[in-house]
C-alpha cells in the first residue's frame, strides 16, 4: 500500500528516513500536510519556512511528540514507527535539539547527558565516575569545556544549546533533527554545530538542519526544502538555494528583507546614557557612550557577557562599580523598577522565560510596564487600557484577532511586536534590545527592524546586542565588540566588517 | 511554535460573525467564562438538593451554610491571592485558632474592648503574613515549608497559650457581631461580600493586582518589566493572613469561647476552594468570582450531604472528588484553549524561570 504514493520524491524507500501522507489539523486548521518527504541518509536537508509555515509540527511529528492525523506514516529505513510516542521514536533512532526536550536544570550536565540512558555495566545503580567519563567524551564534539558535575542551571543560554547538541548526539541517532541550532550561539559555535551536521552525515545518518538564517541552512545542507502554510512548495539542492530564490518561496512573494534606513544627516548630538569603568561580576570595566537617535552594536561570542552587560545597565544585576549617567543625571538603578521609571527599557533575549506572560491577553502584555502610569488615585480604567493597549500593539504592526487573545498563542514575531509596544508605551530614552530577532521569521525581521529605526527616529538611544553581525551591521551606528566582559575599540561604519569584528571578539586582535 | 501555528489559525475563526449566529456565539460567551461551570454546579446542586430534601432551602438552613461560608469564604481569597502567585499558604487555620485564642484573652483577662481586639487579630494575621512572606522573598524558603511551619506551630500555641482550654466569659458583644442578622442575611455574610468585593477591586482594577497576576504568570518577565516581585509576593502573604485574622473574631462569636482547637484543617477546604473556583495552582490565573462560587460549592456540598443523611465518612470521600473534578476540568479546559503547558509540576514559589541568561553567562567559550 504504501507504493502508490512514493512515487512524488525521487529517494528510496529504504534508505533514510520518510514522511507518508503525513498532515496535522488543529480544529480546522490544518497546519501540516505532506505526501512524501525523504530525508536521506548521508545527507544533510535544510528546512526553510517563515513562523508557522509547519516546520515545528513536521519535527514534532518525527520526534514522537505530535500525533499526525491517522492514516500518516514515519518511516525509518523501511521499518514504519508507532506515531505519537517520543519514547518509540526515540527508540528507532530519531534525536532532536529544540526546545521540546528541554534539560533539567537542577541535575548536573552529566546526568542531563545520560538521562535515559542503562548503566553501562547492567546494573541498576549509577556509577558517578562512569558517568562523568561518558559526559566528558559526549562533550568532546562539541568542544564544549564544562566540568560535568556543574548543575545545567549554572549554564549560560549558549552553553546549554550546545550541550543538547551534545546529548542528542550522544545517542548515535539515525535521524538527527537540530531545529535551529544556532540561534542563541555566536558565529564560531555556529561553525562548530554546522560541522557537527556535516560529519554525522557523512557517518551515514540522516540529518535534518531548520534554521533561520538563511547562509547558515545553505552551508550545512546538501539539500533544501521549503515549507509553507503546511506543504511543500519547494525542493532542491542547495546549489540553487539562493537567497532570493528562498525567501520568494517561503513567503510566496517577491519580498527582500533589504530596507536601509537612512541615519546619515543626523548630526552627531550630545550624548543620552554614558558608563564610565562599569562593573559587575564577570563583566568589565566597560565604558561605553550612546547618543539621541544614535544605535550602539555590542558584538561578541557566547559568554562574552553581552546579556550580562544590558541586565547590568538595566539594574537587574548588581552592579559593583563605575557610575553610569542618563540625560545628564546620575543614574544607579538597584533594580529593573528604578530602570524602567528612569526611561530605561529591556527586551530581554529569551522571550518565552524574560519577556511574555504566555497565558494572559495581548492587553496585559502590552501595558504590563505602564499600567501603574495609566491609573488615576491607584485604580484604572480597563477601557482606557483597552485603548491604550489597542494603540500601541497596533502602531508595531503586532497582527492579532483580538487584543483578549493570550499571546502565547501568537507566532513569535507577533509576540515580539507585542514586547515593543510593551516598552514604547513606556517611551524610554535608552531603549536595551538583547537578540531582539531571536527566533521570528524573516519578514517579521525586517519589520524589527523597522521599528528599532522608528525608535532611533523618536530620539531614543538604542544598544543592540545581537549574535548576527549582518544584523548589527544594518542595524548600528558605531559596534563595541565584548570579550571576557570588556570591550576593545569602538568600530565605526566604515569599519564594519565580519574580519574585524571576529579578530577583536576571538581575541586575536588585543582588547585592552 | 506548534501552537502558534494552532493559534494563528484560530485568528481566522476567532473573529465575530454577524447574523443569525449572534444569539449562539452570545451563549456560546457566556458558557466561555472561566468560572460558568462553577457557577452552573452551584444552581444544580442547589436545585437538585432542594427537590430532593425541601428542608435544604429553608432560611435557617441557608443562614447555617451562609456562616460557614463567611468563615472559608474570607480564608479562600486570602489563600486564593496567595496561588495567584504559584505560592501556597497552609497557615490560615491555625492563624484562626492563634489569633482567636489571643483576642478571647485580651478580652477577657486585660478587658480589652472588643473593637480593638479586632484590630489586635487582624494585625496579628497580617504580622504573621508579613513573616512569610519575608522568608519566602529573603531567604528563598519555599512557602509551602514555611506555611506548613505556621500551620504546626500556630495551632501548637494555640493549645499551649490555654493548656487545651477553651477561653469563656467573652463579651457578648462578638456574638452581637456574629449572629446578628440584616433582613435575614448574617452580618459575617456581609463582611465575606465586603472582602470580596474589596478583593476584586484590588485584582482587576489596580496596578497592584494586575501585577500580582504578572508575578504568577512569570517572575522573570514581572521582574523585568519593572515589577516589585518581592513587596508584591509578601503583600499576599500579608492578605492572607489579616484575612485569617479577621475570621478568628468572627469564630470567638460563632462558638461564644476562645477555642484553641478551632480552624484544624480549615485550610484544605480554603485551598480546595479556590482551585475549584478556577485558581490554577501555577499561578497567574483564576478570579474572585471563581475563589466565591467555588468555596460555595463546597459548603452547598458539604451542606447537602449532612442534610440528605449521608455517612460522613462519605462526606469527605464526595468533596475529595468534587476537587478532583475541578482540577481536571481546568486542565481540560487549558488544552481545549491551545494555552502553554506549565513547565514542570507546581512547587509552590520555587522559581519558576531561570536565572536571567546573563547571571549565568559565565562559562568558558
Amino acid at each position: 500500500m504504501t507504493e502508490s504514493a512514493a512515487s512524488h520524491v525521487s529517494q528510496g524507500n529504504a534508505d533514510g528516513v520518510s514522511l507518508r501522507r503525513v498532515s496535522k489539523t488543529y480544529g480546522l486548521a490544518t497546519v501540516l500536510q505532506v505526501d512524501e518527504l525523504t530525508f536521506a541518509n548521508g545527507e544533510v536537508t535544510g528546512i526553510v519556512g517563515e513562523n508557522g509555515a509547519g516546520k515545528s509540527t513536521m519535527l514534532g511529528i518525527l520526534a514522537g511528540t505530535v500525533p499526525p492525523n491517522p492514516g500518516g506514516e514515519v518511516v525509518i529505513n523501511g521499518e514504519p514507527v508507532p506515531p505519537g510516542s517520543p519514547s518509540a521514536s526515540q527508540a528507532a533512532g530519531v534525536a532532536m535539539v529544540s526546545q521540546e526536550f528541554p534539560l533539567v536544570g537542577q541535575l548536573s550536565v552529566a546526568e542531563n547527558l545520560t538521562l535515559g540512558m542503562r548503566p553501562e555495566h547492567g546494573g541498576f545503580f549509577f556509577n558517578r565516575k562512569s558517568v562523568a567519563t561518558v559526559a566528558r567524551g559526549m562533550l568532546e564534539p562539541v568542544n564544549l569545556d564544562i566540568d560535568p558535575y556543574a548543575p545545567v542551571s549554572t549554564l549560560s543560554i549558549p552553553a546549554r544549546q550546545l550541550l543538547e547538541v551534545a546529548k542528542a548526539l550522544g545517542r548515535s541517532p539515525k535521524l538527527l533533527i537540530l531545529d535551529e541550532p544556532t540561534s542563541a550561539l555566536g558565529p564560531v559555535e555556529a561553525d562548530l554545530v554546522i560541522g557537527i551536521a556535516k560529519e554525522h552525515a557523512a557517518n551515514g545518518g540522516a540529518v535534518i538542519f531548520v534554521g533561520h538564517r538563511l547562509e547558515e541552512v545553505r552551508e550545512a545542507a546538501d539539500r533544501v526544502v521549503v515549507l509553507r502554510n503546511g506543504r511543500l512548495v519547494a525542493d532542491m539542492p542547495v546549489a540553487e538555494a539562493s537567497d532570493a530564490r528562498l525567501i520568494r518561496e517561503m513567503v510566496g512573494r517577491e519580498h527582500l528583507a533589504t530596507v536601509t534606513a537612512d541615519h546619515s544627516g543626523l548630526a552627531r548630538p550630545a550624548s543620552v546614557f554614558t558608563a564610565e569603568d562599569l562593573t559587575a561580576e564577570g563583566l568589565g570595566p566597560v565604558s561605553l557612550s550612546v547618543s539621541e537617535g544614535e544605535v550602539l552594536g555590542i558584538a561578541g561570542l557566547m559568554g562574552s557577557g553581552r546579556s550580562r552587560l544590558m541586565h547590568t545597565i538595566f539594574g537587574a544585576i548588581p552592579r559593583t562599580g563605575g557610575t553610569m549617567v542618563l540625560a545628564g543625571t546620575p543614574y544607579a538603578p538597584r533594580n529593573a523598577g528604578q530602570a524602567v521609571e528612569a526611561g530605561v527599557a529591556l527586551v530581554p533575549e529569551d522571550r518565552k522565560q524574560q519577556s511574555i506572560l504566555a497565558n494572559a491577553p495581548v492587553r496585559w502584555n502590552v501595558t504590563l510596564a505602564t499600567l501603574r502610569r495609566l491609573t488615576s488615585r491607584g485604580f484604572f480604567s480597563p477601557k482606557a487600557e483597552r485603548v491604550r493597549a489597542k494603540e500601541f500593539a497596533g502602531r508595531t504592526g503586532a497582527r492579532f484577532a483580538s487584543i483578549e487573545q493570550p499571546i502565547g498563542s501568537l507566532s513569535g514575531g507577533n509576540q515580539q511586536r507585542v514586547i515593543f509596544a510593551k516598552w514604547f508605551a513606556a517611551e524610554p530614552r535608552l531603549l536595551l534590545l538583547d537578540e531582539p530577532t531571536r527566533g521570528v521569521d524573516v519578514g517579521a525581521k525586517a519589520e524589527i527592524y523597522g521599528l528599532i529605526d522608528e525608535a532611533r527616529a523618536r530620539g531614543m538611544a538604542v544598544i543592540v546586542a545581537s549574535s548576527e553581525l549582518e544584523e548589527l551591521f544594518r542595524l548600528s551606528d558605531q559596534i563595541v565588540v565584548l570579550r571576557h566582559g570588556r570591550i576593545g575599540r569602538v568600530l565605526t561604519k566604515d569599519q564594519f566588517s565580519k574580519e574585524q569584528v571576529l579578530l577583536m571578539a576571538s581575541g586575536v586582535e588585543e582588547i585592552p | 511554535m506548534t501552537r502558534s501555528e494552532a493559534g494563528t489559525s484560530q485568528d481566522v475563526l476567532g473573529t465575530q460573525k454577524a447574523g443569525p449566529a449572534a444569539r449562539r456565539s452570545r451563549l456560546r460567551a457566556i458558557v466561555d467564562i472561566p468560572e460558568f461551570g462553577v457557577i452552573a454546579a452551584c444552581v444544580l446542586v442547589f436545585v437538585i438538593v432542594t427537590i430532593l430534601q425541601p428542608r435544604f432551602a429553608n432560611a435557617g438552613n441557608l443562614q447555617v451554610i451562609g456562616l460557614d461560608l463567611a468563615n472559608y469564604g474570607i480564608l479562600t481569597i486570602g489563600v486564593g491571592v496567595v496561588i495567584l502567585t504559584s505560592g501556597i499558604d497552609l497557615s490560615p487555620g491555625s492563624v484562626v485558632a492563634l489569633c482567636s485564642v489571643v483576642s478571647a484573652y485580651l478580652n477577657v483577662n486585660a478587658g480589652v474592648p472588643v473593637g480593638l481586639t479586632i484590630v489586635f487579630s487582624i494585625l496579628i494575621g497580617a504580622v504573621i503574613g508579613y513573616l512569610h512572606g519575608w522568608f519566602v522573598t529573603r531567604l528563598d524558603v519555599p512557602p509551602f515549608a514555611i506555611t506548613l511551619v505556621t500551620l504546626t506551630a500556630a495551632a501548637g500555641g494555640a493549645l499551649a497559650l490555654t493548656s487545651g482550654q477553651p477561653i469563656s466569659g467573652v463579651a457578648f458583644a462578638y456574638q452581637d457581631l456574629t449572629l446578628s442578622k440584616v433582613a435575614g442575611i448574617p452580618v459575617p455574610d456581609i463582611i465575606f461580600v465586603a472582602v470580596a468585593v474589596v478583593a476584586w477591586i484590588l485584582l482587576e482594577r489596580t496596578y497592584i493586582g494586575r501585577q500580582i497576576y504578572a508575578v504568577g504568570g512569570n517572575r522573570e518577565a514581572a521582574r523585568l518589566a519593572g515589577i516589585p516581585v518581592r513587596r508584591r509576593l509578601v503583600l499576599t502573604y500579608v492578605i492572607s493572613g489579616a484575612c485569617a485574622g479577621l475570621v478568628a473574631v468572627m469564630v470567638i462569636g460563632r462558638v461564644g469561647v476562645g477555642d484553641p482547637s478551632v480552624g484544624s484543617g480549615w485550610e484544605l477546604d480554603a485551598i480546595a476552594g479556590a482551585v475549584i473556583g478556577g485558581v490554577s495552582l501555577y499561578g497567574g490565573e483564576g478570579r474572585i468570582v471563581g475563589m466565591v462560587f467555588g468555596i460555595l460549592l463546597l459548603m452547598l456540598i458539604n451542606n447537602a450531604l449532612i442534610v440528605l443523611n449521608v455517612n460522613p465518612y462519605y462526606q469527605q470521600v464526595a468533596l475529595g472528588l468534587v476537587l478532583g473534578v475541578a482540577i481536571v476540568a481546568d486542565r481540560i479546559r487549558a488544552r481545549s484553549r491551545g494555552q502553554a503547558r506549565p513547565r514542570g509540576i507546581p512547587i509552590f514559589g520555587a522559581k519558576g524561570s531561570p536565572p536571567p541568561a546573563a547571571a549565568a553567562e559565565n562559562t568558558a567559550t
